[in-house]
């Protein structure tokens, strides 16, 4: 071999090291490297599970913080870090920062900046939930819902797309996600009167490939379920969470919000494809079929919640199918191919619903729906935030359970009696929400385990003290890790469901625990910093203060 | 005890010259004020100013405060946003008029 053809040779190897490939994405929590988290909820089917077992029950008293790094970001941590190739990747609103696993030093920060006046138009806290890796490239969302490629060996931007424009109330919170070859993002404003959708990019230039709208125009199937007009160019349906894919079916599936404005007697139908989730070609944007949970949403009930796949045996049948728990209080099996029902059942408190029918797949509504949606002022359940919200939950496809973080609440909710006007980035809601008061020693929300068929739970941990908002990691060591408002990483027992070990990180963890290896280490990894949302901030009123870190555990050596 | 009536008289003197004009504000200002605050403000402060959910209680705001007010309003203050840009001075005169006057129920 010539020396120049080895320096090229040598410089392929490096890139490919860096090059982080479509084969290593479908791969990701499926059987490949655990030394990678390359993907938002560890795989395409987003089940957060991993088969590392050396952190397990009995090893889990000797897990011991390994290293912490400032995030300097007192809005609040929600992401989920990614790691290839020994290198950490996390992000805020403020900044992305790519840290070496084994020591937690700084390679490169790469600021994400924004006008002040975007956080007019975000409606819950300025968030950012994470980055997307492929091909040497890091993708990042900035708040001011611009999406950015940056060189994933230096931080430097190789390219910046305006997805659009905030001043009309669009940003962007999510993390993006790559698919055969396409970046796709999300994007939030139901609170603002935007029309919601995903955006489909080229990776390696930024051209933007299509537009999968989220409320269905005139001409499209469904438009009729809107009144004429155009009431659908601004009836909500954001994207603000990832979206999850099956590569043998190659549909992603992709849940959207509430309607705009909340108050839906200013858009009778049923308003396809709010409150639903889509199932489209990655390719083209193209829709294959959707299954709407709540119709004429009007409860701020945003469907967005992820959708975790799996196979699992349904009455001796193997099933290909989806899991979602709703904000309305119900959580649905899928069949993922088709968009059929399967099961739905409460997991919470309902009482705007007496139950989904199987026959139609609607919710059947009660007493209070209609009385809400009369214009009473009634006691709803669960309250806006749902059940559960954002925080996603693991399964573990071995025992065939869903863990998560659920809320229990009750609004005080009332349609206003004049809808509102629409301006381009102000407010479009025309509700006055508050919270009923809570009984002393009343739980506000539980870490449960529940079957996905019947929504009963295994086990339930009461949270009396604050409800969590953090997400959940499941792992072959027979552990659940999540997290408390109080700054707490905890693991769980899968089986008993007892808190087993615990330790106080700067601030709250209403993040995304993530667990890889490292030379043959297993570590954890979670953002800690109070999340900027209103709820969270009433729930913790002043006791838990914000402040970001990056924190990352492993196991004592004897 | 004669001194300490007298000094806390002397400051409710002072506190009412400061807030001048305050009972001044005309029902079309404050019912203005309330409609701003509803639109633009109550996602975070609560509604007619209750229940704030964690971002400040502006029913403990000083009333001899005007200027701070609408500083914050204008150019942000922790996690709210600067809302100079788009609300006129006279829906912050408004909002003011709304604070000072307060919720009656």
């Amino acid at each position: 071999m010539k020396p120049q053809t080895f320096a090229i040779a040598l410089l392929a190897a490096s890139a490919i090291a860096h090059a982080q490939t479509q084969e290593e994405l479908l791969r990701d929590g499926n059987g490949g490297s655990t030394d990678h988290v390359l993907t938002y909820g560890m795989g395409y089917y987003q089940q957060r599970y991993s088969p590392l077992k050396q952190i397990n029950r009995s090893s889990v008293k000797r897990l011991v913080p390994v290293w912490s790094a400032s995030l300097a970001n007192e809005f609040g941590e929600q992401a989920q870090p990614l790691v290839y190739d020994g290198v950490l990747y996390a992000a805020n609103v403020k900044r992305v920062v790519a840290l070496e696993v084994a020591t937690g030093r700084q390679l490169w920060m790469t600021p994400l900046e924004w006008d002040p006046g975007v956080a007019r138009v975000v409606c819950c806290g300025l968030s950012n939930r994470g980055v997307a890796l492929y091909n040497g490239k890091l993708f990042v969302a900035s708040l001011d819902a611009h999406l950015r490629a940056l060189d994933v060996r230096t931080g430097k931007e190789v390219w910046k797309a305006k997805v659009a424009e905030w001043k009309d109330g669009y940003s962007i919170t999510s993390a993006p996600t790559v698919v055969n070859g396409v970046v796709m993002t999300g994007m939030t404003g139901g609170e603002y009167g935007v029309r919601g959708f995903v955006d489909g990019y080229d990776p390696e230039t930024g051209k933007h490939l299509w537009r999968r709208h989220t409320t269905a125009g005139p001409g499209d199937k469904g438009g009729d379920t809107w009144p004429g007009g155009d009431a659908y160019l601004r009836g909500g349906g954001s994207t603000w969470i990832t979206g999850s894919y099956d590569p043998d079916l190659d549909l992603v599936y992709w849940g959207t919000s509430n309607g705009g404005p909340w108050d839906a007697r200013a858009r009778p139908g049923d308003n396809l494809w709010i409150a639903s989730v889509l199932a489209f070609r990655p390719k083209t944007g193209e829709l294959v079929w959707h299954y709407q949970w709540t119709p004429a949403e009007t409860f701020d009930y945003d469907g967005n919640n992820e959708n975790v796949l799996a196979d699992v045996v349904v009455n001796g049948v193997k099933r290909k199918v989806l899991m979602h728990a709703d904000r309305n209080g119900f959580l649905y099996m899928l069949d993922r191919t088709n968009g059929k029902l399967i099961a739905g059942n409460p997991y919470v408190t309902v009482n705007w619903a007496e139950r989904i029918d199987l026959a139609t797949g609607r919710p059947v509504e009660t007493e209070v729906a209609r009385r809400l949606r009369a214009g009473d002022k009634v006691e709803l359940r669960p309250r806006w935030t749902g059940g559960k919200n954002w925080m996603p939950m693991a399964f573990n496809p071995n025992t065939g359970r869903l863990y998560l973080a659920m809320l229990d609440e009750t609004a005080v909710y009332q349609l206003k009696p004049q809808f509102p006007d629409y301006k381009p980035g102000e407010r479009y809601q025309g509700v006055d929400n508050t919270t009923a008061p809570r009984k002393p020693g009343e739980a506000w929300g539980y870490f449960a385990a529940l079957d996905p068929l019947t929504a009963k739970p295994q086990w339930k941990i009461s949270l009396t003290e604050l409800p969590s908002w953090s997400g959940m990691l499941c792992t072959a060591g027979g552990l659940i890790f999540s997290g408390k408002p109080t700054g707490e990483l905890v693991a769980i027992d899968e089986d008993t469901g007892k808190i087993v070990w615990q330790f106080k990180t700067g601030s709250a963890i209403n993040s995304q625990p993530i667990t890889y290896t490292h030379k043959g280490r297993q570590y954890i990894s979670v953002l800690s910093g109070l999340a900027g949302g209103t709820s969270v901030r009433r729930e913790t009123d002043g006791k838990v203060l914000p402040g970001g870190s990056v924190w990352t555990f492993a196991l004592m050596p004897d | 005890m004669k001194k300490a009536v007298f000094l806390l008289f002397a400051v409710a003197e002072v506190a009412a010259a400061q807030d001048s004009g305050s009972r001044n504000f005309s029902p079309e200002q404050i019912k203005h004020g309330s409609e701003v605050f509803a639109r633009h403000c109550q996602a975070c402060h609560g509604v007619r100013m209750k229940d704030p959910e964690g971002a400040f209680d502006l029913r403990t705001f000083p009333r001899d405060q005007r200027e701070r007010f609408v500083n914050s309003v204008s150019r942000g203050k922790n996690s709210m946003p600067p809302w100079g840009e788009l609300l006129k001075p006279d829906e912050i005169d408004a909002l003011w008029a709304y604070l000072v006057a307060g919720e009656k129920n």
